[in-house]
């Protein structure tokens, strides 16, 4: 590549990454519920573990997390993500968390500190990393400007 | 250039296009910068962007009246064309529902949204001589038959989303007028409204990337006097209605605990 090709290359990487941030910044990251009354943004939390499994399911796709502590014992972490439309407008399917795989996940705790039905700690995600620092799933109902 | 080169030219494009393809929320804010963004959010506000692109004159339908088809995305969800002049009954459940961070709202239960609050999500527009319809992606995937026939309203009424009939005002503004509601959906920002809501909405579209809806609400049961806003979408090109189903695992309704 001489070093016309590439600056021309090292500029249109940028301009990837530029479009690919306003197209994130652009769509609609919203819910049909009441963020507030559901998840406490002042309760946030980091978790990295294994994808358990991921259900691609209205209103919202949900994904489980199992996060390994030093003495080997596994808390499952069950995550809210934006709806399946939301995310496939984003180029998101339910092939792009794979079981097993490693993952860091940021997101909010529930209000009510109820597990889900399964045991599992209820939380919204507000994006996922996957161990080669790819970002899926980013968005979160939390960013509903909408005080409803 | 390298077939690598070619490959991230092509994705630079593809990606650009897909930023006109689809326009942000708030990207077609513009008609506040100008001016025409009649009300103020109780919750979002008008906000603030850049005007998305106009794409071309406004097109019309073989009959001569101006096309409403597409699908649009709301320029502005955020808005919600609040605040509403309620009287101090409705002004006082509004409170409430807000203190309650609006953990009842219908919507949250995978009921429809109503008329004239919309969903977060695309809407389909679908023109006839006789018939308009609206179909939405998210508001549970329901749909608003505007019957322009020259029918009067139906005697059907407690609906959710109302009974619309509608009539043109030359080629270009269609006036759709909604009755017959319920008073079971709540209106923007959380106020509700009674079984005598009476929505006018004005259709028209400046260009082809916009539809511009200036809507007008009457209420004597909840409300003080009338109240208009102007609600704006913009076009999505070369996309189309998403599957959107509420209530397949909406475990949503047994965490929303309010405060």
């Amino acid at each position: 590549m001489d070093e016309r090709t590439m600056q021309n290359y090292l500029k249109f990487k940028l301009s990837i990454a530029a479009c690919a941030t306003l197209l994130t910044a652009a769509l609609p990251m919203l819910a049909h519920h009441s963020f507030a009354a559901e998840y406490d943004s002042t309760k946030t939390i980091t978790v990295k573990g294994t994808i358990q499994k991921l259900d691609w399911v209205n209103p919202h796709a949900y994904f489980w997390v199992d996060v390994k502590d030093a003495n080997g014992k596994v808390t499952t972490y069950a995550f809210e993500a934006l709806s399946p439309n939301a995310l496939a407008r984003q180029g998101w399917n339910r092939n792009s968390l794979q079981k097993g795989e490693e993952v860091t996940v940021d997101g909010y705790l529930a209000k009510d500190g109820k597990p889900l039905a399964d045991g599992s700690i209820h939380a919204n995600s507000k994006g996922v990393t996957r161990a080669d620092g790819r970002k899926v799933f980013q968005g979160s109902s939390a960013d509903d400007a909408y005080t409803k | 250039m390298t077939m690598r080169d070619v490959g991230s030219v092509a994705i630079a494009l593809a990606v650009a296009a897909g930023m006109t393809l689809v326009p942000s929320k708030t990207s077609a804010q513009d008609p506040a910068n100008s001016g025409t963004q009649k009300g103020k959010g109780g919750g979002g506000g008008a906000g603030k962007g850049k005007a998305s692109p106009t794409l071309g004159p406004a097109p019309r339908m073989p009959d001569g009246k101006a096309s409403m088809q597409g699908v649009w995305n709301p320029a502005n969800f955020a808005f919600t064309g609040g605040p509403y002049p309620l009287q101090p009954w409705a002004q006082k459940v509004l409170d409430e529902r807000r203190a309650n961070l609006s953990k009842d709202d219908p919507e949250g239960y995978c009921l429809p949204a109503g008329v004239p609050r919309i969903s977060p999500f695309p809407q389909k527009t679908v023109q006839t001589p006789d018939l308009l319809v609206i179909l939405e992606e998210g508001n549970i995937h329901s749909y608003r038959q505007v019957f322009l026939d020259g029918r009067p309203h139906s005697k059907e009424d407690q609906l959710w989303m109302g009974d619309s009939i509608g009539t043109w005002e030359g080629n270009d503004v269609l006036v759709v007028d909604t009755t017959n509601f319920n008073d079971k959906t709540w209106l923007g920002g959380s106020a509700p409204h009674t079984d005598k809501l009476h929505v006018i909405e004005r259709f028209s579209r400046p260009d082809l990337g916009h539809l511009n809806v200036d809507i007008t609400i009457e209420d004597p049961g909840a409300f003080t006097k009338p109240h208009s806003f102007q609600r704006v979408f913009n076009l999505m090109q070369n996309t189309d209605l998403l599957e959107y189903v509420c209530n397949e695992f909406n475990i949503d309704k047994d965490h929303l605990v309010g405060k």
